[in-house]
């Protein structure tokens, strides 16, 4: 099912969905665009390339609470936190970043292990996936063509949006999609020549140049096996990074947490937060011993996990070329840069 | 102003022949990123790695950051900016490292530009100095007769707002903040390990990004900085989403300037301010 409405009439169609649940979407920040909870349907922006942070915290936030309780009381006496989600429309995600959604899925469902915050909050979600402007060149940092993205892929979008001219395109992908579609009112019916240039759009989306080098998994994880013990190659590579947690945070892939709580007057909380493997602390253990005290073994963990251990395990490159990690590293370490010196090495 | 080709020429020149005489083990500098508008902090050890050396208005980075990596005693060579050449005095004075192991390539300059905004860096953002305070080998020209302006000018429109203003406007800044920490690890000064907000006994702070844990983080860290602070706006320009940390850390610079009539790392001979007992000392700071 393809519908329509004019771009000018965004903030009518994100009232539209505020109606229904909750909306988050692209706001237009002091430092660039994020995805944030809508408060105000005006806020919603699509006039962006990518968001600075990945969406990745519609379903897995920074900080997530799971137990509440007393501390000197019983345990039972302890709650765990129901989440009571309402229909979350996650609106303009980019297609490199929808095919995150999958490869998470894989840690947080399908290796057996069920995530139940994660699983609720995926299931809770609609995804309005967005096409990159074809007409506007891609960013020095992105590699999505590399890993065999395209820059219009609807795949993991429930409904998947592109824009002609003045106008926004969208097109239901899933029964949950189309459901969503119809009931919105807002929307016109889209023509004929809507679904061919819809249509003629996704395929031309395959060719969208972003960096691209030949890159065939079973290659890149050998390779990378073979030069783990590469001390040289290792430090440098990794000589300049500062060990922050920037790439990680900003990744939409990357999905460490520390479990912590958190007691104040007695009252406690026991929680998730994002954790970071850049970071120094990561790997130390209780003893006092820490197995990764070298920046270049955490670098080299980073690119392991995504680019070998990942797909030994689980069949996949666990990165989508978002460039986020390289855009937003403060000393400008590159991702894109590493695999291919490490494909020569 | 020595154009930046030149700089860079002259960079891999004192470089090469650094490494060649056996001076040093190692040249602090920076070298080629992925792209021109993104140049990164790079350590020559080799004379092959010395052509990879780059500068250009890019290099920003404060290498100073990068001393504290090596051995007690390494002979480095270091790229200094003005800002970097603070940097260094600083830890010398902090006694981080030693004066005789480094030879400081001096490098003045202005146009520097953000890579991210593209904007020159000025005074707003950094201590505003265009010569390294201190060098063995300068690579370019003295600049003079550029126009000076007060770090601290900046600061004006913030001095204006009340403290209820000031509250507020900090805590919208602080609630942005996602506690990636690139700020204290780009951060030349910030070298406690382990950092305070890493520390579980005990705990200064919660690690969840949300109020009250990242006031703690940053009032800390600001404090820690105080009369420590060099000026040189890493710590904003690393910051992924922006926080004008260098306002607060200019405020408490200047105040520190103010009562002991001293700023951070100008002279290698002054004793960091606020571990020296003067007893002509202001007593504003009991006020
Ligand atoms: S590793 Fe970098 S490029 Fe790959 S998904 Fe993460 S942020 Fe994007
Ligand atoms: S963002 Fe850059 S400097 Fe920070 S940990 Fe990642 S690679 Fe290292
Ligand atoms: S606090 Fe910021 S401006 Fe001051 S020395 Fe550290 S990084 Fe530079
Ligand atoms: S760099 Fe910015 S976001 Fe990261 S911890 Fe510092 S202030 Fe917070």
């Amino acid at each position: 099912m393809l519908k329509k409405i004019s771009i000018s009439k965004i903030s009518e169609l994100a009232a539209a969905l505020m109606d229904k649940g909750l909306l988050l979407a692209p706001v237009k920040e002091i430092s660039g665009h994020n995805f944030v909870e809508i408060k105000d349907p005006k806020q919603v922006d699509l006039d962006f390339h990518n968001t600075i942070a990945s969406p990745k915290a519609a379903f897995f936030p920074h900080k997530e609470d799971f137990i509440k309780y007393e501390t000197g009381k019983p345990i039972d006496t302890a709650s765990v936190v129901a989440l009571n989600l309402p229909p979350t429309f996650l609106f303009g995600a980019r297609p490199c970043d929808v095919k995150s959604f999958g490869i998470m899925d894989i840690h947080f469902i399908a290796s057996g292990i069920v995530d139940p915050f994660w699983k609720q909050r995926r299931e809770a979600a609609v995804i309005f996936g967005y096409a990159f402007d074809l007409e506007k060149p891609a960013q020095p940092e992105e590699f999505y063509q590399t890993l065999g993205i395209g820059a219009a892929d609807p795949e993991g979008s429930d409904i998947f949006m592109v824009k002609k001219g003045g106008d926004l395109l969208l097109n239901s992908v899933t029964p949950k999609g189309e459901k969503i579609l119809t009931e919105l009112k807002i929307l016109n019916e889209g023509k004929a020549a809507d679904k061919k240039y819809y249509d003629e759009y996704i395929k031309k989306g395959k060719e969208y140049k972003t960096r691209s080098m030949c890159l065939e998994p079973g290659a890149i994880t050998k390779k990378l096996e073979d030069l783990f013990q590469n001390t040289d190659f290792w430090n440098r590579v990794s000589s300049a990074c500062i060990s922050c947690g920037v790439c990680t945070f900003v990744c939409p892939t990357c999905y460490c947490f520390d479990i912590c709580d958190d007691t104040l007057f007695g009252h406690g909380t026991r929680r998730r937060v994002w954790d970071a493997c850049m970071f120094t602390d990561f790997t130390l253990e209780a003893s006092g011993h820490n197995p990764r005290t070298h920046v270049y073994q955490r670098l080299r963990q980073k690119i392991n996990h995504k680019y070998s251990y990942h797909v030994r395990k689980y069949g996949v490159i666990s990165c989508v070329g978002c460039g986020r990690c390289t855009k937003y590293c403060p000393v400008n370490i590159d991702i894109y840069s590493i695999i291919e010196d490490a494909m020569k090495a | 102003m020595t154009d930046f080709r030149q700089i860079e020429n002259n960079l891999k020149k004192e470089a090469k022949r650094l490494l060649e005489a056996g001076e040093v083990a190692v040249v602090l500098a920076y070298g080629r990123g992925y792209d021109e508008k993104h140049p990164m902090p790079f350590a020559a050890k080799t004379i092959a790695d010395v052509e990879s050396l780059v500068f250009n208005e890019y290099c920003n980075f404060n290498m100073a950051s990068y001393l504290m990596r090596y051995p007690w005693g390494t002979k480095i060579a270091i790229a200094a900016k003005a800002a970097d050449s603070r940097a260094i005095i600083q830890l010398v004075q902090e006694e981080k490292v030693r004066r005789e192991d480094l030879v400081i390539l001096g490098i003045p300059a202005y146009g520097m530009k953000n890579q991210k905004t593209n904007e020159v860096v000025d005074s707003k953002t950094t201590g505003g100095l265009y010569n390294p305070v201190i060098y063995d080998i300068l690579l370019g020209e003295e600049i003079h007769g550029q126009k000076i302006v007060s770090p601290y000018e900046v600061l004006a429109e913030y001095e204006a707002m009340d403290k209820e203003e000031r509250w507020a406007f900090w805590k919208s800044q602080m609630d942005k903040c996602i506690r990636c920490y690139a700020c204290r690890k780009a951060c030349p000064m910030c070298y406690c390990d382990p950092c305070f907000i890493d520390q579980n006994k005990p705990r200064w702070a919660d690690k969840a990004p949300q109020s009250p844990g990242n006031m703690m983080y940053h009032l800390t860290r600001f404090h820690h900085l105080a009369g420590r602070c060099i000026d040189c706006g890493e710590c904003s320009r690393a910051c992924p989403v922006d926080i004008p940390l260098y306002l607060f850390h200019k405020k408490v610079a200047k105040e520190c300037e103010e009562m002991f009539g001293q700023a951070a790392g100008m002279k290698l001979e002054d004793k960091p301010v606020l571990v020296d007992f003067r007893v002509e000392d202001s007593d504003k700071i009991l006020e």
